[in-house]
């Protein structure tokens, strides 16, 4: 049943910052919770933070990256904000009304809110932006796919506006919350519509900081936006933000970055590789800040289409013969936690019964590959049927897109699918060969994960119409009644209950089907000076630098 | 000079010559730099998105259409040579910016880096050479071995140690960027040390050779010093083969600067050019080519008018 209007507010007034991190942090972390709560806060300063990627574009209704949206959060605010718990809160919507058919929404604009260049903030601007959003000419790679099913903004009256869709569109709440739905000055898109990719003065926005300048290879900088009062309800302060200047710099090199903390000439540093994180646990001048990335986890999606994958066998042999407790803990320092569930644990209607239910059986995995009829042996002690032995291709993407010591995980498991029998080869492909032949459903297994803080990746996954030619993410190629059924009804649904009905149903047969092997869950890794505190991390991981404030 | 002067006609002539060579070389390598991107298997919308995008097949048309893609190849190669012609390199298909204004923007940091990487690395070269030249011994034992090192030593972990004793522990230089003079130390070091081992190898060789030759022996039995020997003449003799092998390393300085750019969070051509490659950026990748290709012209035009400069023999020709 669709629900109209805002929710209340239940426990969020009485939330601060310190208790929203709580329920966010992950394991191995320290969370600078304690200070930040009972200190005064602190206004002026300047900080840095070092990252390690460079936006392509910094065009948020065109990019796809996550670094984009993570770096113009701190310019562009949203209609509605998704809190810690997954729930709608006002934004710059105070309220909102949902069509009963999920057709439309109607928003309610706040008052007396303005971009940095004076321009107000009002109906007509979110029609402006919604509209450059689907435009052709915008060549949008992601947030074009978040309004859906799209057919037009109307401007009813100067502060309520109702965009509309073609059908029933329940994920639109979550998409309109997220940084890429953010709203351009109208000014600024008239004037410099072509140019917001390049960043700098010409992106101008609402949000607590200002794009004062920047320097291609080496930073961008924001100044604080001293009109801002908007923040949402849960902001640990209301108010412009603290620091008079945020400096991001772009040190791609791990050891560079880390060092450049250490040495006090960054505030802020992000992501601490696992293997360095023990180091900086034992620097009392350093703070960790860990958050558990939400969406899908890093997993391996097996091709069901292709032999000998189309045997559920060969794939359950593969699930349960994989030793990631190990392997994970080896390669990640016990940093990241080995994933049970398609989706992370800090995503909405997490299984969590999944949990220690398909641990490592190298029996049983040896026992499913005789019934499939993988019985003889070849010299290389490879298991072999009718004289083909059994080989899974798993092609490395080129180096450039393999982050987090993959590789030297993907190493473990194909000596761990080696002790029961499966050879697994590893061909490096350049990226154009990758694509055609990973999406075209040619290779045995792929594997990627997909941040998102909503269930709903799990039809990117698990859905038939989700094909990886047009844009989808189903390289499992599966074609399933029952999944489809649950992923279709849970984007057209928000009841709570039979959402997290529907997903833990999914989350389940994905498994029983072992369509995916869910390897680890991403861990964002924060390392921040004892100087700084307030910081926090918002579901997606991104930094919230409006309520941090710099000490001593 | 007068106009009837026969030097004239031949210098025109010379020059004429020299401009179709590098107008030859810029095409060649415009024609190389498409037809390697023609190479790269799949479909170049896909491609330039990269793997985990969520276009749309209609997203992809209209990009495709946008840039031409959806041309027959000749058609897609003749376009591309005219709009050259022009002058007009296109626009970055990620960064939404002119590539001219892109690598013009990137261009200052990238030269200074490089220039004072150079000046360093002969300086360097230039000392180490004459100083252990001729000699035998535990100095010039250590001179070949630092050299040898510097050579060997990849230049992004030359730098991570540079930055860790210099501006992780000692705090002198800061860790990175191009806010002042401070901060192009260590990367200029980082990327002069390799370039001074090969120069000072090859200097000290040429040296030691001159040094041998009989008018050495004549301008020593003159009664000049050994070291005005070693400064006024055999320098000179030993420079010709440095200076070509000089005009080459700085070709390859771009190359370097990638790097050393990544590693120290500088602007530059090569953070740019990194930036454009892994992208596969077309437009910008096959500017930065051209741009390669210009620079190797005008160094080794420069090149050829040091050697005259040099060599007193080459300008009676």
């Amino acid at each position: 049943m669709p629900r109209t209007g805002p929710r209340p507010l239940p426990l969020l007034a009485a939330l601060s910052a310190g208790t929203l991190l709580l329920t966010a942090c992950g394991s191995g972390g320290t969370g600078p919770a304690a200070d930040s709560a009972s200190a005064t806060p602190v206004q002026g300063g300047s900080l840095t933070y070092a990252t390690d990627v460079e936006p392509i574009s910094f065009d948020i209704h065109v990019s796809q990256q996550d670094i984009t949206g993570a770096i113009q959060r701190n310019v562009f605010d949203s209609l509605v904000h998704q809190d810690a718990k997954g729930e709608f809160q006002p934004w710059l919507a105070t309220k909102w009304e949902i069509g009963p058919d999920l057709k439309s929404y109607t928003f309610t604009l706040r008052d007396g809110v303005k971009f940095t260049d004076g321009t107000p903030f009002d109906a007509e601007a979110v029609k402006l932006n919604f509209d450059r959003i689907v435009a052709k000419e915008t060549k949008s790679q992601y947030a074009a796919s978040l309004l859906g099913p799209y057919t037009g903004t109307q401007v009813v009256d100067p502060h309520t506006v109702k965009v509309t869709f073609s059908e029933p569109f329940a994920p639109f709440l979550q998409a309109a919350s997220t940084a890429y739905l953010g709203f351009y000055s109208p000014k600024a898109i008239k004037e410099n519509g072509a140019k917001l990719g390049a960043g700098g003065p010409a992106d101008v926005g609402t949000g607590p900081f200002v794009f004062t300048a920047y320097t291609k290879g080496q930073s961008a900088q924001f100044s604080r936006n001293p009109d801002y009062n908007w923040a949402p309800a849960d902001a640990a302060h209301q108010g412009p933000a603290y620091l008079d200047k945020l400096t991001i710099r772009f040190l791609t090199e791990d050891s560079v970055r880390l060092g450049a903390l250490t040495s006090g000439q960054v505030q802020v540093a992000e992501p601490i590789p696992p293997a360095s994180v023990k180091t900086v646990q034992g620097d009392p001048k350093i703070k960790l800040l860990s958050t558990d990335a939400p969406g899908a986890n890093y997993a391996l999606v097996l091709n069901t289409s292709k032999a000998p994958l189309d045997d559920p066998n060969v794939r359950k042999a593969v699930q349960r013969g994989i030793d990631l407790d190990t392997d994970v803990k080896s390669v990640y320092f016990g940093v990241y936690k080995r994933a049970w569930s398609p989706i992370s644990p800090t995503t909405p209607d997490y299984d969590k019964s999944l949990e220690n239910s398909w641990p490592h059986d190298k029996a049983a995995a040896e026992k499913a590959l005789d019934a499939a009829g993988w019985t003889t042996r070849d010299d290389a002690g490879y298991r072999t049927k009718n004289g083909q032995r059994l080989t899974l291709e798993w092609p490395l993407p080129p180096a450039e897109f393999v982050r987090e010591q993959r590789e030297t995980l993907g190493q473990a498991i194909q000596a761990d699918l080696k002790k029961i029998g499966i050879e697994v080869t590893r061909p490096r492909l350049d990226i154009g060969t990758y694509i055609k032949n990973v999406y075209g459903g040619q290779e045995h297994i792929a594997d990627y994960s997909w941040a998102r803080f909503d269930p709903d990746v799990l039809r990117l996954y698990f859905n038939s119409a989700s094909q990886p030619a047009k844009g989808g993410q189903n390289a499992t190629f599966y074609k399933d009644a029952q999944l489809d059924e649950w992923t279709n009804t849970g984007k057209t649904t928000f009841d709570k209950v039979v959402r997290k009905d529907l997903y833990t149903k999914t989350q389940q047969r994905a498994i029983d089907l072992a369509l995916i092997v869910p390897l680890y869950v991403r861990t964002a890794v924060v390392g921040q000076s004892a100087q700084v505190h307030g910081l926090t991390a918002d579901p997606n991981t991104w930094l919230n630098f409006h309520d941090a404030w710099l000490g001593q | 000079m007068s106009a009837s002067d026969p030097t004239v006609p031949a210098l025109l002539r010379g020059t004429a010559r020299r401009l179709a060579g590098a107008l030859a070389v810029l095409l060649g390598a415009a024609t190389v730099a498409f037809a390697a991107l023609q190479l790269i298997p799949g479909d170049p919308v896909t491609v330039m998105l990269g793997p985990g995008t969520a276009a749309t097949p209609e997203v992809k048309a209209q990009i495709r259409a946008q840039y031409g893609l959806d041309q027959p190849v000749l058609v897609q190669y003749l376009h591309y040579l005219g709009r050259l012609a022009t002058g007009d390199l296109g626009e970055s298909y990620q960064l939404q910016r002119p590539v001219a204004d892109l690598i013009g923007d990137q261009l200052l940091p990238t030269v200074q880096l490089a220039l004072a990487a150079l000046a360093l690395a002969l300086v360097l070269a230039v000392l180490a050479a004459v100083a252990t030249a001729g000699r035998r011994g535990p100095a010039r034992t250590a001179g070949s071995l630092a050299e040898l090192l510097a050579v060997s030593s990849p230049s992004y972990w030359i730098g991570i140690l540079l930055l860790t004793a210099f501006s992780f522990q000692l705090r002198i230089f800061p860790v990175a960027g191009d806010q002042d003079l401070s901060a192009l130390v260590l990367p200029a070091v980082t990327l002069a040390l390799p370039l001074t081992g090969v120069l000072a190898q090859v200097l000290r060789e040429g040296l030691e050779t001159a040094l041998g030759q009989p008018f050495a022996l004549t301008a020593r039995s003159r009664g000049l010093a050994p070291a005005a020997v070693l400064l006024r003449h055999a320098l000179r003799h030993a420079a010709a083969s440095a200076v070509t092998l000089t005009g080459w390393l700085t070709g390859s300085l771009l190359g370097g600067a990638v790097l050393v750019e990544s590693v120290f969070g500088r602007p530059g051509i090569g953070a740019l050019s990194l930036q454009g490659t892994t992208n596969k950026d077309m437009p910008l990748v096959v500017g930065l080519v051209l741009l390669s290709a210009l620079v190797f012209v005008a160094i080794s035009t420069l090149v050829d008018l040091l050697y005259l400069a040099i060599d007193p023999r080459l300008r009676s020709r």
